[in-house]
């Protein structure tokens, strides 16, 4: 079992690897990731320490100004550098990201193997469950979730966004569950007698894992998004410099030719997305054991 | 009246600072048909009810519609109010408690279903008193009672008799409330009330008829009966009103006339040039509710608005250094229009709260206050002021100018970082840092808007506050949110615009009125004993020097005990088209449509010059 596995992964890397695209945005997303994991470090710094951090520290005589040598960005209405509150904005992103992955993931593979494994009453309810989940407008469900959270802010991202996207892979897993279940090694283990838990954790989970990860590559970005079109809604983030803030607030000055804080966040935005998406189809492709040469 | 919901909408409005309160009217060209020419933008209306409306934008539609005894006279200043409905000013008794109104012959209610055969009959001295009782009917919920409450004699009883499951009995007597006859109508005070008359002239004085009441029932809301100069034509709720002039003006040859006498300015300004002339002067009059400033804007560029604000993101395109327009704009005979208003933005402080607030120790008591001054001077108006394109007039204490009582001296709580740095090390916390945690003191203040505007202000606060080492924390809400903390007293600070009701100090030293706290109008739940004793003591003085004086020494207890920051009293500044007439901003624009003209050849002869080439965003060719 342990040696087939890493066979698969072995082979999904080689193929990953002949793919110049996918490594192109492999690499974007390794970039992304330092940043996140910069502007974490500058943000926790200043927490410790107990300063106010210089992306926050406002100068009027400095605002609107385009980018130079000194602010590659330029500065926005309240004369702070746009480049650190960018980055800054990719730790928020990524906070996003991942934590509401956290949330999503457990409760999609969760649900979708014990729906699948056990079929039935379980499978029956976990399909309504699920299905009403789906059957709620998305964004208006994650408003109204962020919005009863009583201290809102990035809470209430989390919990909008991680409580309303599982659907999808819970879906994915409890049909992968299906599959396995009737395959020998399943039967086998069960012969051994060995627990439910067990063989749904310890033998069925590996064998689906790809599925997950390629869902966590695609789910991503979209938590991403979705973050920025809530802080842009005013029901975000708030106090930090997200995204979606900063293109708020960019717009009002836009058609005086301010373009440049509007232009490179939506371009990070989009990079971000991009490269997340490309990366996350490449591993599909990389991982799916049908399309072995 | 404009307490929460007005102080809420110049919030909101933000950049908009309510200029001339979204008077811009609208007409209709001779001979256009149907179509409707002019559009003009208006706020959310919630219901045109006198009774319960509470908001600017409700206050405004109403006063279209219904009519009050008084009215301000529209070019006198400082403001003045003359007779309207009532034949002229009331005679007051010597003791300053009864006031007598002759009522005007020959007014009549518009054709309405609710009359008997359809047609609208004459107002008489009962309506006024049905409409006051409405006010003070616990079950109609009205934003307006506090204008009576205690006021008039007998009054109190009626409140408290209506809040009975029953329905409210409207043939009970009020002792204070007496029509003598058909025309006479007196009001007995239990303590004078020099404030009674502006009260008069708000919409909590405007005669309803009984019978549109009684037949509409909760409808009464989209149906208003008036005697005012404007129909309802069609209302379309965060979409679009529309009026029509009253055909029951012209039928029973109702006489009003714009005013003759006006000081030299005006007449250069071409203000009288309608004086004499029989009112009102448009027929019709269309408002769309346009919430986003960019759409306003770009319809007032293209001729569809008669008048519109300048957002703080158009401000330095429109405007050049020395305030005056861009050429383009000037060109096109747009003018610029600005005033000073009695509009108050704070910061208040939640005295309930164990940080910011009164503390039963009275040394901590005292080092609350030094916080609480600190945070005041470290205040920078001028950064704020530069925010918001120099559009604000610093604001030295609870009274703004020019009423009398306002603080002639500058307040000693200015910014002054130096001072704001020692005063907290008073406070016990030095360079802001609290000794019991360690670290530096965080403090959260609650908005009622999220937009990118409050929200920029804010991190511009944070900023200020942070140089004497204190952490704001900004916490947006919607504005149901934000009313609801502060009727609950949840706010450790807040901030909120107090818009005024009537051209008096009084008006604004009621918010520190121990006894108005929330969900009252005093949201900081101010308590100061000595406040209270002076503020019962001018309640009931007329206007002399000594009142004055009190109002003196109570704004600078005020200043002291710093309950609030104050922030700002902003200027208005508003454009208006060459063919919108007779416009005047005033700081009580209800029921002024009627005093406005829309110049239908001058209008004409702008589209025709300027159809072709249109402005770009900046106002500029």
């Amino acid at each position: 079992m342990k040696s087939k596995s890493q066979s698969l992964w072995g082979d999904a890397w080689r193929r990953l690897k002949k793919n110049r695209l996918a490594m192109f945005c492999l690499g974007l997303v390794i970039f992304f990731t330092l940043l996140a994991v910069y502007g974490e470090i500058i943000y926790r710094y200043h927490e410790i320490r107990d300063i106010t951090p210089s992306y926050q520290l406002t100068n009027l005589d400095a605002a609107y100004e385009a980018p130079s040598s000194s602010h590659w960005m330029g500065t926005d209405g309240l004369g702070r550098d746009v480049m650190a509150r960018l980055v800054q904005g990719v730790r928020i992103a990524y906070k996003v990201g991942i934590i509401t992955s956290m949330i999503a993931i457990p409760i999609g593979v969760i649900l979708g193997c014990l729906a699948g494994f056990f079929g039935g009453k379980v499978d029956d309810f976990i399909v309504w469950l699920y299905s009403t989940f789906a059957s709620m407008p998305g964004l208006l469900f994650i408003l109204a979730i962020a919005m009863v959270v009583p201290d809102r802010g990035l809470l209430g991202v989390y919990l909008g966004i991680g409580l309303t996207t599982w659907v999808g892979l819970c879906r994915l897993v409890r049909g992968e569950v299906m599959k396995h279940k009737e395959q020998t090694y399943v039967q086998a283990a069960k012969a051994l007698g060995l627990g439910s838990g067990r063989i749904m954790f310890k033998h069925i989970l590996p064998n689906i894992s790809h599925v997950i990860i390629v869902t966590f590559s695609l789910r991503f970005p979209a938590a991403v998004g979705t973050e920025v079109i809530m802080s842009f809604l005013g029901i975000g983030v708030q106090g930090e410099p997200s995204w979606g803030l900063m293109i708020d607030s960019a717009r009002m000055r836009l058609w005086q030719g301010m373009w440049w804080e509007m232009t490179f966040v939506t371009i990070a935005l989009f990079l971000l997305v991009l490269a997340f998406n490309l990366l996350g189809d490449a591993l599909r492709d990389a991982l799916d054991p049908r399309l072995n040469d | 009246m404009h307490r929460l919901l007005s102080a809420a909408l110049a919030v909101i409005a933000g950049s908009l600072f309510l200029f001339g309160c979204g008077e811009e009217t609208s007409g209709n060209l001779p001979g256009a048909g149907s179509e409707t020419v002019y559009y003009s933008q208006t706020n959310p209306i919630r219901g045109l009810d006198p009774a319960s409306a509470g908001e600017v934008s409700s206050s405004l539609a109403i006063a279209r519609i219904y009519e009050g005894l008084l009215e301000y006279d529209y070019l006198a200043r400082p403001y003045k109010v003359k007779p309207l409905l009532a034949e002229a000013l009331p005679d007051i008794s010597d003791d300053g408690l009864v006031y007598t109104f002759k009522i005007r012959k020959g007014i009549y209610f518009h054709d309405d279903p609710c009359f008997p055969d359809g047609q609208g009959r004459e107002l008489v001295a009962e309506d006024f008193i049905y409409s006051i009782k409405r006010i003070a009917d616990v079950k109609n919920v009205s934003s307006g009672f506090w204008a009576y409450n205690n006021r008039i004699l007998g009054i109190n009883d009626f409140h408290e008799a209506s809040k009975s499951k029953e329905p409210t009995d409207y043939d009970a007597e009020v002792e204070g409330l007496r029509a003598l006859d058909d025309y006479t109508l007196q009001i007995s005070l239990t303590d004078p009330y020099p404030q009674l008359l502006y009260i008069l002239a708000m919409h909590y004085a405007f005669a309803v008829p009984r019978e549109a009441v009684e037949f509409y029932g909760q409808d009464f809301v989209n149906h208003p009966v008036g005697t005012g100069p404007y129909e309802l034509v069609e209302w379309r709720r965060n979409s679009r009103i529309e009026f029509e002039r009253s055909p029951k003006w012209a039928e029973t040859g109702r006489v009003e006339l714009y005013p003759t006498h006006g000081t030299p300015e005006d007449a250069a300004a071409g203000l009288l040039k309608d004086a004499g002339q029989q009112l009102p002067f448009i027929d019709r009059m269309v408002q769309y509710v346009i919430e986003d400033s960019t759409t306003a804007w770009m319809m007032f560029l293209s001729g569809q608005l008669g008048a519109s604000a300048i957002s703080r993101d158009n401000w330095d395109e429109v405007i050049t250094g020395d305030k005056q327009l861009n050429d383009s704009l000037g060109e096109r005979g747009i003018d610029l229009i600005s005033a000073p208003t009695l509009d108050v933005f704070y910061i208040g402080f939640n005295w309930d709260d164990p940080v910011v607030g009164e503390n039963a120790d009275p040394e901590q008591n005292e080092r609350n206050k030094k916080l609480r001054q600190a945070l005041s001077c470290a205040y920078d108006f001028d950064q704020m002021n530069q925010f918001m394109n120099y559009r604000l007039h610093p604001l030295g204490g609870p009274i703004p100018q020019p009423l009398a009582g306002s603080l002639k001296k500058p307040s000693p709580y200015a910014f002054d970082l130096e001072k704001a740095r020692q005063l907290l090390v008073e406070a016990g916390y030095p360079e802001g840092v609290d000794p019991e945690t360690g670290k530096r003191l965080e403090l959260s203040i609650e908005l009622g808007s999220a937009d990118s505007n409050t929200r920029q202000s804010m991190e511009l606060m944070a900023d200020m506050y942070q140089k004497i080492g204190i952490v704001l924390k900004a916490s947006y809400n919607t504005w149901p949110s934000f009313i609801e903390k502060m009727n609950r007293r949840q706010a450790q600070m807040f901030r909120l615009g107090w818009v005024a009701d009537y051209p008096d100090a009084e008006n604004f030293l009621q918010l520190f009125y121990s006894k108005n706290e929330s969900p009252g109008p005093n949201h900081s739940n101010y308590r100061n004993a000595e406040i209270d004793k002076m503020y019962e003591q001018i309640r009931t003085l007329q206007d002399t020097p000594e009142r004055t004086a009190i109002y003196e020494d109570m704004a600078e207890i005020i200043v002291e005990d710093s309950p609030w920051i104050f922030l700002f009293q902003p200027m208005s500044y508003a454009l208006k088209h060459s063919w919108l007439e007779n416009y005047v901003p005033h700081d009580f624009p209800y029921g002024m449509g009627k005093y406005r003209r829309i110049n239908n050849e001058t209008r004409e002869q702008w589209f025709k010059s300027y159809d072709d080439t249109k402005l770009d965003m900046t106002g500029r060719e």
